[in-house]
């Protein structure tokens, strides 16, 4: 069974048409009315030449204007490529060059902020204008196109999203995910969530992260409904909002809940609707997971895992064995998927033994964007080399010991600290760097720098903080900064990390 | 007053937008939607908050109508008491 991910939304809006797709604030769209939206923009890309397989970059946070982005492109045959809402005009025109996408459509808040970003095409909310290129077009323009479904064929194996993920070298991969890469993953989420068209997801993870479209797609299939809210700076504003619009589900990454739980009116709320959280994007201290559970009552708490070089979902961990048995596990593979933890000669270990996870199932990547190198290094005979390390125990549930690579885990995103050395190294003031993870309270891991100043008798850390601010998108930033007169070496040279922790 | 608004500044200044002298503090614009502060940022500023004018602000105090945007922040400090 293979179905385009627009199919979701076309399905919904035959099945519910008139049904609440989208909250956000006081405003909705029925499924209907999503649909009619995605029609008209893939029209309109039509229009202006998009060809199958071409790139459409989306600079936007949540809104029903993204999401009519997401579907319209996929319907016109483009490729989706999301990036985070709050990357600079550096990162941006990077995505943009490495996909090499033609087009791109901008929230007012993305306009703003891209000062001299270089678009040929851009499409932006009715009254904006930019300076990018060739056409500026205005969210208005769709009103004019026709509501019809465009008539463009979708094979499983045809992309339909690239999402940029940190690299081991440095600068940003295209994780390249294929409509039944997509599909698998959904479907999958959907049967062991136990979603229906009575489902409601408060969402406030961003969908350009895999986890975040994750809501907006099983939601999607399932027929239930997706409130938006961008305010989670103010979580307090958050929670009155999942119990006025009677949310039955909540997901976030350890970061989300540190907070809810640490500094808002969470604990004090009952939110009596909630059937389900779910809890991704890392490790959370048993001691907020077990807080959680016991605030949450009798709605279930979700444990899982993933990657974004598995479309979202590898693991999820039964929220009765959460509770009973297995409360360190992250579970067992989904289903479709197999897990098995290998040595670095890919040869399966036994129950117990700690090495690689290998994953293998329908939501495994298609590669890297153009880069076949990287690709070849996770992409292997027995599946998708997660990086990750970690053993199963007898009845096969599935721990986490450590991480291959030196991987930064900021709030749920990962970021390789190599990008951020290089964006210190590009200023010429410094002599050495090395950027290592700092356990914190609410981010669950800050970067933190250590720097030899190429001159020590005239450095100014202000100057070297502020030309990394304008390159790296706020979370990449450094909270922590040692300036030192050397960084430890192995023997062979290379910087000893972990004897800069304490 | 005028004290309060300069010392909530340099906090921001210091803090959120080092580096893009090209953002304006306009007082009466949400911090957060101007992309100045995120989830973190604000329980940055609350915790400057607290100690710089020895309060303390409860978790039910957390609300935009409080600390979205600078000229909030300083008639919320006014009725906690500090002038």
């Amino acid at each position: 069974m293979h179905h385009p991910v627009q199919g979701f939304l076309e399905s919904s809006s035959i099945r519910y048409p008139d049904k609440k797709a989208l909250i956000h604030g006081n405003a909705s769209l029925t499924f209907e009315e999503v649909n009619a939206g995605a029609n008209r923009l893939a029209n309109l890309l039509l229009d202006r030449g998009l060809q199958k397989g071409a790139r459409v970059l989306m600079v936007m946070e949540n809104s029903m204007d993204a999401v009519i982005g997401y579907y319209g492109i996929l319907k016109a045959g483009g490729v989706a490529v999301e990036v985070p809402d709050k990357s600079t005009t550096n990162e941006v025109s990077y995505y943009l060059k490495n996909c090499a996408a033609k087009i791109c459509i901008l929230s007012k808040a993305a306009i703003r902020r891209l000062d001299g970003f270089k678009c040929p095409i851009s499409i932006g909310p009715v009254g904006s204008t930019f300076s990018s290129g060739q056409e500026h077009i205005t969210w208005d323009a769709l009103d004019s196109k026709p509501d019809t479904k465009p008539d463009i064929p979708i094979d499983p194996h045809d992309l339909a999203a690239i999402v940029y993920t940190s690299g081991s070298t440095g600068r940003p991969k295209g994780v390249m995910l294929s409509h039944n890469n997509l599909y698998s993953n959904t479907a999958s989420i959907v049967s062991y969530l136990g979603l229906t068209e009575h489902d409601r997801i408060m969402a406030v993870l961003p969908f350009y992260y895999v986890y975040g479209k994750t809501l907006l797609n099983t939601h999607f299939m399932a027929g239930g409904s997706v409130v938006i809210n961008n305010r989670f700076a103010f979580p307090n504003t958050v929670i009155k909002d999942m119990v006025a619009k009677e949310v039955t589900g909540f997901a976030g990454v350890p970061s989300t809940f540190a907070i809810l739980l640490n500094r808002s009116v969470f604990s004090k709320t009952q939110i009596p609707t909630l059937r389900y959280i779910t809890q991704a994007g890392g490790a959370m201290s048993p001691a907020l997971t077990r807080r959680l559970i016991e605030h949450c009552g009798p709605a279930e708490v979700f444990i899982m895992y993933g990657a974004t070089e598995a479309s979202a979902r590898l693991t999820y961990l039964p929220p009765d064995r959460l509770v009973s048995d297995k409360p360190l596990s992250i579970g067992i593979p989904i289903p479709g998927v197999e897990i098995t933890i290998r040595d670095n000669e890919g040869r399966e270990l036994e129950a117990g033994k700690v090495g690689n996870l290998c994953a293998v199932g329908p939501n495994i990547m298609q590669g890297y964007w153009q880069d076949s190198l990287e690709t070849s290094q996770v992409l292997t005979p027995w599946g998708l080399v997660t990086g990750d390390l970690g053993y199963k125990d007898a009845d096969g549930f599935i721990y986490l010991t450590g991480r291959e690579k030196q991987m930064l885990k900021i709030g749920g995103e990962r970021v390789s600290p190599k990008e951020i050395e290089d964006a210190i190294m590009e200023s010429g003031m410094v002599h050495e760097v090395a950027v290592i993870s700092r356990p914190d309270e609410y981010l669950s891991e800050v970067p933190e720098a250590f720097i030899v100043p190429m001159d020590p008798n005239d450095f100014d850390l202000d100057k070297l903080v502020s030309f990394t601010r304008k390159r790296l998108s706020v979370h990449k930033h450094p909270k922590h900064w040692n300036i030192v007169r050397n960084i430890p070496k192995k023997p062979s040279g290379k910087i000893d990390k972990k004897a800069l922790r304490p | 007053m005028a004290e309060i608004k300069g010392t909530i500044i340099e906090f921001i200044r210091e803090n959120f937008i080092m580096g893009r002298s090209d953002t304006k503090l306009d007082p009466d614009e949400s911090l957060i939607e101007s992309g100045v502060m995120d989830s973190t940022g604000v329980l940055e500023l609350v915790e400057f908050l607290e100690t710089t004018y020895d309060i303390q602000i409860d978790d039910e105090e957390l609300i935009p109508e409080n600390l979205e945007t600078l000229n909030n922040i300083v008639g919320y400090l006014k009725t906690k008491g500090v002038q």
